[in-house]
């Protein structure tokens, strides 16, 4: 890309379709918000990106690049509306997608229910071949079975099959021989085989992941041909790209072929606009934290790096319960996912005691402030009644709010408690704030982060009036509220490099790896990534090449991730990397087992073009309107009187305001709360920095 | 704190007690040595008040952990080291099986902390060490002694310098040293981040200790449990259980009562201690009761010294369940988890919809030592479980543990660490009790060692005498079986030598089911043979239902006949 062309970016999530153009000539963004369609989502991207182009006065051919984000694969998993689909496995290991980790999630659940295999289990097929841990072929694949399995496939209408066989990461011989038969038996079937899907080790996430990838893709298939088509016929001729859920973009080739990386490309879009708007600030260590209707989001990112996972999962059986879901073994932006948002119910506990969700009102009915039929006490109630959200002007003046209904909401359980319903108001905002910083301190303390240091990123519609409160519980110094924040996802696509990247698992004492055969495999990596690169236009020179090797002492359960420049490697490579195990691994847990040998597991290759350069935004620098319109009492503590707070509208804040809080910055898609002891100044980016005052004792 | 704590504070320092014993939990974890501590999350994690009472823990860890660590430092550690007797920087430490988690292996180490100059609370973990000496897990001691190294309740630091001649008599005792020792200082890595955090939350809310935070959650938890209980009619409910034993058959023997708000559950007629290391202290069998009670009657209920307040647990002294010094109880697990069968069974017939049907309970335990081609020894353990009891409404869950919290591991897992190939892993047809509700179905796994040399097989494995029952006329899971290539049977808790090219079988039990197979509805049974967890005879025999083989329908006039002459006792 270079400095000036028209991007767009698309965002598809539960509640609205996000469309932001940007035209880098001129700085100028413009935004479109639409409601989601369903079933069919393409609906509402294509009239979105019309209606967009129609109101400016750009030529669609000039769009330069497009990025989509699409929740259509997640979905379709949670719904299950996916494809008809059949297994093959390795005979005798049909039921490890239902036998699973024979672990229970909830330990106190009795009544605990498993998640459902995406497969039932007479579509699962038991295929006579074997290859052993070490890549040795012990009994040759039985072709003629084979055969006779894909007749009767092909009699129950099946659309798509998955293929896993046992140890396929190490040797594919099985795996590939067996998709050439397939895909000459059953022309019309969308084939998934494991090495190519999840080349990891672990039979069961390596076929969940496939089957899953199975089960998506003719869906995926048909919509992205939609999407392109109504591209073409809207006169835009540049190529789509698609968000992947390890923060690159790839082809709809690549996209098709592998629907599952897609899973959560939403939430990566907002983790990399938190990367792209602390960088902007100066401030390389990000919370990013996103708070919308049900849900809020957080990642943490050092020196704007994303740390990568690669265990996942999908569609829970209970939302916020870990390990209830299908597991993935896709590379995915690793997320803080917790089960607060605007529309999380307050209620009592079995203790007797107030708190927060997990159950939600959604968007609809929504809290009862929205006045759409919803009589739950939420959070976005207590937010309204405690000062901090204007009831004439919510969702850019979309919606009006009702303070009566959110006061009538709160009663029955103020009376129950025995407290005001404003006490009852501000403590349930209090509480969430707690939920929410504890997810994000248990998650730095589990990778051994000082969650102090970092500056958080606000987005979402939640996610500033909620900023300053969870920064205070976590003892951070600085908010960051990014222009745009309503469409945070979206803007983090435009950011986002063309990338992809494949890991196989390789599993060899580091004093013994054999280096030829290591080479080829990386090689081989390395070329199919590159292939996928560079169909996106993106010219050999301009790729950048990346390893990384999952390293742990023999007998661990996990692994160090350790980044290691991507060449061919030769013996004297072997101490470099040991010394540079070494390091990561001390960081993480402080000493080293010295004595005990460090096997290599898994070697992941990312193949990425550089990451797109985006200018500023023109922004106003005219501060004669930069002065409060109305105010409001707000209340901030529970034992003082509400406070008369100064109001601002952000849009006519100019670069170098600066105030003093308490005070409320409104703007369209959001309101930040600027709490007493906290500062607000407009950056030249544009963003709102919020700081705290040391507190001096 | 002057003024009265009101509910939203109560429940904002609470779920910041919960954040704080999460991130003790997360920092140990995270600097452990050991795949049991990291993988398996064995360990427990949990904060207690100045009297020892535990007010949260985290959300890793076993019932066989969490709930003797609360008994060990509210009955063993404060009576015997008041908090005003120590200092900070003050650490204990004890792995006594009477006093603390059942065995040797589990190590439980216990900080005080103190405020403004007063004691204010304690942070305790227990970890299961890789290795303690003695011989290794297992039950083959006939005495404590034989079992490895015991640490009476001492000083593990004492104003933050490490207790020296401890650490050696450890370092000096064990196989793997650096682990051992590795994890200990975990643990008192993960109690100091506690103590630190927990400081942090008493300056933040400018409280001077946790008291009176501690007794309104205690007691508010305490109502709740009560009102669970009282729920549950009052009366004295009696099951028992029959489990495979080491040499000879064990009965545990139950009488579950229910008085009013409180619990008692006593193991009268459970069969004396024996001469193997599978005997289970009497503080391991209250945590076992405790954890199948709350999950029973009032699951998301906090888990904490008020909830033990109304339920009494007792045992004979000398019994297999309160077993006496020095008996030997390395593998006490094989017995203990077996304690939630008979307390389900008993409050089945009072509160059917709380309960689940027996499972196959026990974890069945495979180790396998050797020699490689090149003459290095390996050896090689893991877990596996078999199918879990069905409920008054829902099936039972099929290969899944309970009432343990460990999971198994991956095949491939296995085959990469052990020279081991796998035939076949897969569920077990009509292993799942029948019933209007299915017990979940056991596992099937055929195995061989690979190395083209013999190969000696250790087995811990239950109920392969002696079925998990159904409950309300639900019928039995299959029993478990271990059986060579060659159709010879090993003993199922014996070691032998498997032999190279021999495949070894192991099925593992099926849950039971719940109420008359007969109830159940022909279409779902139907359906479990469509998808081959019952077969076409299993369909006939347990559920009365005559499937036609080549429409595979359900001939509807055959079911009905059939089942009448079921029913009719024919």
């Amino acid at each position: 890309m270079t400095s000036s062309e028209i991007l767009l970016a698309v965002d598809i999530g539960g509640t609205f379709t996000d469309i932001v153009l940007f035209d880098t000539a001129t700085q100028n963004i413009t935004v479109e918000k639409v409601l989601t369609t369903y079933p069919d989502p393409a609906i509402a991207v294509l009239d979105g990106i019309r209606a967009l182009i129609a109101r400016t006065d750009i030529q669609p051919d000039h769009i330069a690049y497009v990025v989509h984000g699409t929740t259509l694969i997640t979905n379709t998993l949670i719904e299950r509306k996916g494809a008809q689909t059949a297994l093959l496995t390795t005979a005798g290991f049909r039921d490890a997608i239902e036998i699973g980790n024979e672990g229970r999630y909830d330990m106190y659940d009795l009544a605990l229910v498993k998640p459902q295999p995406l497969v039932e289990r007479r579509l699962r097929f038991d295929v006579p071949e074997r290859i052993t841990a070490d890549g040795t072929i012990w009994t040759e694949l039985d072709t003629a079975e084979l055969q006779n399995l894909c007749q009767q496939i092909k009699e129950e209408e099946i659309e798509a099959v998955a293929i896993c066989f046992l140890h396929a990461f190490t040797n594919p011989a099985h795996e590939l021989e067996a998709l050439d038969i397939v895909s000459e038996l059953l022309p019309d079937v969308a084939i998934s085989v494991s090495h190519q899907v999840a080349p990891g080790m672990r039979e069961y996430p390596r076929t969940s992941t496939t089957v899953a990838n199975a089960y998506v893709q003719p869906i995926t298939e048909e919509y992205m041909a939609r999407v392109e088509d109504g591209l073409r016929e809207s006169g835009i001729s540049a190529p789509l790209n698609i968000m992947l859920s390890s923060g690159g973009t790839t082809t709809v080739e690549a996209a098709s072929k592998f629907p599952i990386r897609l899973v959560e490309s939403g939430p990566s879009g907002g983790a990399l606009a938190g990367v792209y708007w602390g960088a902007q600030v100066g401030y390389p260590d990000v919370l990013a934290f996103d708070m919308g209707g049900t849900t809020a989001k957080a990642v943490l990112t050092k020196h704007g790096d994303l740390t990568i996972t690669n265990q996942s999962e999908v569609a829970h059986v209970h939302r916020f319960k870990r390990g209830s879901g299908l597991p993935l073994m896709v590379p995915m932006i690793e997320l803080i996912e917790i089960g607060a948002g605007g529309g999380s119910i307050a209620r009592l506990n079995n203790l007797g005691l107030p708190t927060v969700g997990p159950e939600s009102a959604g968007s609809t009915p929504g809290p009862s402030a929205y006045g759409r039929g919803g009589t739950q006490p939420t959070v976005t109630d207590a937010d309204l009644l405690i000062g901090y959200l204007n009831p004439d002007y919510f969702a850019d003046g979309t919606i009006k709010l009702d303070v009566d209904s959110a006061r009538t909401a709160y009663e029955p359980l103020a009376e129950s408690l025995k407290l005001s319903v404003d006490r009852l108001a501000w403590g349930v905002h209090q509480l969430v704030n707690e939920n929410m910083a504890a997810a994000a301190r248990v998650h730095a303390a589990e990778r051994g982060l000082e969650i102090r240091r970092y500056s958080m990123v606000a987005t979402g519609g939640a996610g500033p009036v909620h900023a300053c409160g969870v920064a205070e519980k976590l003892g951070l110094q600085r908010v960051i509220v990014p222009p745009l924040a309503g469409v945070g996802s979206a803007f983090g696509f435009m950011t986002a490099p063309i990338s992809f990247d494949f890991t196989r698992s390789y599993v060899s004492h580091l004093d013994s790896l054999n280096l030829d055969e290591l080479n080829k495999i990386l090689d081989d990596l390395e070329k199919e990534g590159r292939s996928i690169v560079e169909t996106a236009g993106i010219a050999s020179d301009e790729i950048d090449v990346q390893l990384s090797i999952d390293m742990r002492y023999v007998g661990q359960g996990y692994e160090v991730r350790v980044p290691f420049a991507k060449q061919t490697l030769n013996v004297s490579h072997i101490a470099q990397i040991r010394s540079a195990f070494e390091d990561e691994y001390k960081q993480f847990y402080g000493q080293l087992a010295n004595g005990v040998p460090i096997e290599a597991v898994n070697w992941r290759v990312v193949i990425s073009s550089p990451k797109p350069e985006i200018g500023k935004f023109s922004l106003s620098t005219d501060i004669t309107k930069d002065t409060a319109y109305t105010s409001r009492p707000v209340i901030f503590t529970a034992e003082t009187e509400p406070y008369q707070t100064p109001v601002y509208r952000r849009d006519v804040l100019s670069i170098g305001w600066q105030a003093e809080g308490p005070l409320i910055i409104e703007e369209a898609a959001s309101t930040t709360i600027v709490l007493p002891d906290w500062s607000a100044r407009v950056d030249d980016s544009g963003c709102l920095v919020l700081t705290r005052e040391e507190k001096t004792e | 704190m002057s003024t009265p704590i009101d509910p939203i504070t109560l429940e904002v320092i609470w779920n910041r007690l919960i954040s704080v014993v999460n991130e003790q939990a997360a920092a140990l974890i995270h600097s452990s040595f050991t795949t049991v501590v990291r993988e398996a999350g064995d360990l427990s994690a949990g904060v207690f008040d100045r009297e020892g009472n535990m007010i949260a823990q985290s959300v890793t860890g076993t019932p066989g952990h969490i709930n003797t660590m609360a008994s060990c430092v509210k009955n063993y550690v404060v009576p015997n080291y008041p908090i005003d007797s120590l200092e900070a920087g003050d650490t204990l430490i004890t792995n006594d099986p009477w006093e603390a988690s059942g065995h040797l292996f589990d190590l439980t180490i216990v900080s005080p902390v103190y405020h403004k100059g007063k004691g204010v609370a304690w942070f305790a973990s227990t970890c299961h060490a890789v290795d303690i000496g003695g011989l290794t897990m297992g039950g083959d001691a006939t005495e404590l002694y034989e079992e490895g190294l015991a640490i009476p309740l001492m000083k593990l630091f004492e104003r933050g310098e490490p207790n020296k001649m401890l650490f050696d008599i450890i370092r000096a005792n064990v196989r793997v040293p650096d682990q051992v020792i590795g994890d200990i200082y975990a643990q008192q890595v993960g109690n100091n981040v506690g103590a630190k955090k927990f400081i942090e939350l008493l300056e933040e809310y400018d409280l001077d200790d946790i008291e009176a935070v501690s007794q309104m959650i205690l007691d508010r938890t305490e109502i709740a449990v009560r009102n669970a209980i009282r729920d549950v009619p009052d009366g004295t409910y009696t099951s028992e259980v029959m489990i495979d034993g080491f040499d000879s058959p064990i009965t545990i023997g139950c009488q579950v009562t229910v008085k009013d708000d409180e619990l008692i559950v006593d193991y009268a007629g459970t069969s004396p201690q024996v001469n193997r290391g599978i005997n289970v202290v009497l503080n391991y069998t209250h945590a076992y009761t405790t954890y199948t009670l709350m999950a029973s009657l009032a699951p998301g209920i906090p888990n904490n010294e008020g909830a033990f307040r109304p339920i009494h647990v007792t045992a004979p002294e000398g019994s297999v369940l309160n077993c006496r010094r020095p008996a030997p109880v390395s593998a006490r697990h094989l017995i203990g988890h077996f304690v939630s069968q008979p307390i389900l069974s008993a409050l089945s017939t009072v509160v059917p919809d709380r309960v689940i049907a027996n499972g196959s309970a026990g974890l069945w335990n495979t180790m396998l030592n050797g020699t490689l081609a090149d003459e290095s020894p390996f050896a090689y353990i893991y877990f596996s479980a078999g199918g879990m009891g069905a409920g008054h409404n829902r099936d039972g869950i099929s290969a899944t543990a309970f009432p343990s919290g460990i999971m198994g591991v991956p095949v491939e897992a296995i085959e990469t660490a052990a020279p081991v190939l796998m035939h076949r892993r897969e569920l077990r047809q009509d292993s799942g009790g029948a019933g209007e509700f299915r017990g979940g179905l056991g596992q099937e796994m055929a195995l061989e060692i690979i190395t083209g040399k013999p190969a000696t097989h250790s087995c811990m494995y239950d109920r392969t005498t002696y079925p998990a029952q159904g409950l309300n006329g639900g019928l039995s899971g299959a029993v478990g079986e271990v059986v060579l290539s060659d159709g010879t049977h090993p003993h199922p808790k014996s070691r032998y030598t498997l032999q190279s090219g021999k495949h070894v079988i192991l099925k593992l039990p099926g849950g039971g089911g719940f109420s008359n197979p007969t109830l159940r509805d022909p279409q779902r049974v139907l359906e479990d043979v469509r998808q081959g967890y019952v077969s076409i005879d299993g369909a006939e025999t347990d559920y009365g239902v005559i499937i036609n083989p080549d429409s595979m329908t359900v001939n509807i006039d055959a079911t009905e006949s059939k089942r009448k002459e079921m029913n009719n006792g024919g």
